[in-house]
């Protein structure tokens, strides 16, 4: 990784004309948000006489990911809700120019002696899950809140009407199915058929959505406290209980449906959320919501699936997320679906 | 071949999170070796099973198609149906399994679709059965987790 040091020093240096001396260390990979490769490292330099040194992530576009987006998009939410008060990263630097590091990335504030809960584990926050369980769900109906255009996240972003918001994201990861798909997926294409004939009513405002707000990816600290919510990278316009039904997936925290992402309980959940949102969870949407996001769900780990096995990304993530969660995700839609299907025919 | 396959991925679990983890320096390949002990957790079980429960849904997904076949009116469907419940796996390979398998579930979506759409007095029961095959299928192949308690 030290070899991307100089290189970052050299960008650095450009966009930084007032430091002088600039030095880059302790470059390291990590996990986080699997369609990016994120760098930790440390920046030191001359400036006005005095030495100052700052933490980083920088997240650079890879050959081939679990999710295929631009990583503007990223870099615009966290410009847009940094000034907010939301708690996100300060967005420093956005570069497209392939001769600085051979591909897309972008550089932001590292929020230091911080941890990210583990999807994989039933109890991902210990001892504060009531605490932060409170914040994940109040910051989430802050995003709801929040006006797309007056924050600037609406800035070439795909517009998208009420009515239809819906039918953008299903046939978006309708076609990822449709390219990415290694074997039939007869519950995935059941659920697809449900949704397009039980279409959900339109939401009553277009919100900013997160795409992947869940256990995992928001950073919190030692006394419990949420001081970076990340992974940006799915984010649109569309139903805020989009962000709703993904935040209560099953899948996050071992399929614990009466306590999402293994934080509080669903009731109490809801209850900030439309509190926090000035919203109201409709039980129809947010049923449409939930199946459609398990389907979603279905189709990243198709299309990680699909870039393991054709070589084109070996990362053990892709493999991982393939053989798990696509396990769980059509349990818990077949289970779902099945139970519809009966009422319906009764 | 003795240890047994499984017994070995399981003991290679072992030694890649207790053993040789601790030792690694950077934080994503530590990452990497933890999912890929997780890996050889599920594999060691699927090594085992992989077989029997490919037989056994492919076997089921015959009889319901011998079943739907003499229920639904479509012509072209009632072939289908009934030339895809008189196959067999040719081998007990898990590749040669999954084949059959892949063709018999494509089939399966076609036919749950039609069920949905049917009007007829089979639909509903039929519909009922796919969707208990379905459930069953996904509960059958839950892949395990290692437990650290």
């Amino acid at each position: 990784m030290e070899e991307l040091a100089p290189r970052i020093a050299a960008y650095l240096a450009q966009r930084m004309p007032a430091a002088s001396n600039i030095e880059v260390s302790g470059v390291s990979r990590i996990h986080g948000g699997a369609s990016r490769e994120t760098f930790r490292l440390r920046a030191s330099w001359q400036e006005g006489g005095k030495p100052v040194s700052r933490a980083l992530i920088l997240r650079r576009d890879p050959v081939a990911s679990l999710i295929e987006t631009e990583r503007d998009l990223e870099y615009n939410a966290y410009r847009a809700f940094h000034p907010t008060g939301l708690p996100v990263p300060e967005p420093l630097y956005l570069e497209t120019d392939l001769s600085w590091l051979d591909r897309p990335f972008f550089v932001m504030e590292q929020i230091e002696n911080c941890q990210a809960g583990s999807a994989f584990n039933a109890e991902p926050y210990g001892a504060h899950a009531q605490k932060i369980g409170h914040q994940f769900w109040s910051h989430l109906g802050h995003i709801a809140a929040a006006d797309p255009d007056k924050i600037g996240f609406s800035a070439n972003m795909e517009p998208v009407a009420p009515e239809v918001c819906w039918k953008r994201e299903l046939d978006k990861w309708e076609q990822v199915i449709d390219e990415d798909e290694l074997t039939p997926q007869p519950v995935a294409r059941a659920a697809i058929r449900w949704l397009r004939r039980n279409p959900p009513p339109p939401s009553p405002k277009i919100s900013v959505v997160h795409g992947d707000y869940r256990t995992g990816n928001f950073l919190f600290d030692g006394e419990g406290n949420i001081r970076a919510i990340l992974d940006w990278e799915m984010c649109h316009l569309g139903d805020p209980l989009e962000d709703v039904a993904w935040a209560a997936d099953p899948l996050w925290a071992y399929e614990q449906l009466d306590r999402p992402g293994g934080m509080i309980h669903r009731d109490e959940a809801f209850r900030i959320w439309e509190e926090a949102s000035g919203l109201k969870i409709d039980p129809v949407r947010l049923r449409w919501w939930e199946i459609f996001n398990s389907l979603k769900g279905l189709a990243i780990w198709i299309s990680a699936g699909k870039e393991y096995q054709e070589g084109a990304n070996r990362d053990p993530v892709l493999g991982f997320s393939s053989w798990y969660c696509t396990d769980v995700h059509n349990r818990v839609l077949a289970r779902r679906l099945a139970e519809i299907s009966k009422e319906a025919r009764t | 071949m003795k240890p047994d396959v499984d017994i070995v991925m399981q003991g290679f679990l072992g030694t890649l999170l207790m053993d040789i983890a601790p030792h690694l320096n950077a934080e994503y390949s530590v990452g990497n070796v933890s999912i890929m002990g997780l890996m050889l957790f599920m594999a060691s079980e699927e090594y085992d099973r992989a077989a029997d429960i490919r037989v056994a849904e492919n076997n089921e997904m015959r009889a319901l198609f011998a079943h739907a076949a003499g229920i639904v009116e479509d012509a072209a469907l009632k072939a289908k149906l009934a030339a895809a419940a008189a196959t067999t796996d040719g081998s007990l390979r898990v590749r040669t399994l999954n084949e059959g398998n892949a063709a018999l579930a494509g089939l399966l979506i076609e036919l749950q679709e039609h069920a949905e759409t049917s009007k007829a007095s089979w639909a509903a029961g039929l519909e009922a059965r796919i969707w208990d095959w379905l459930v069953a299928s996904t509960e059958r192949r839950k892949l395990p987790l290692p437990s650290f308690g």
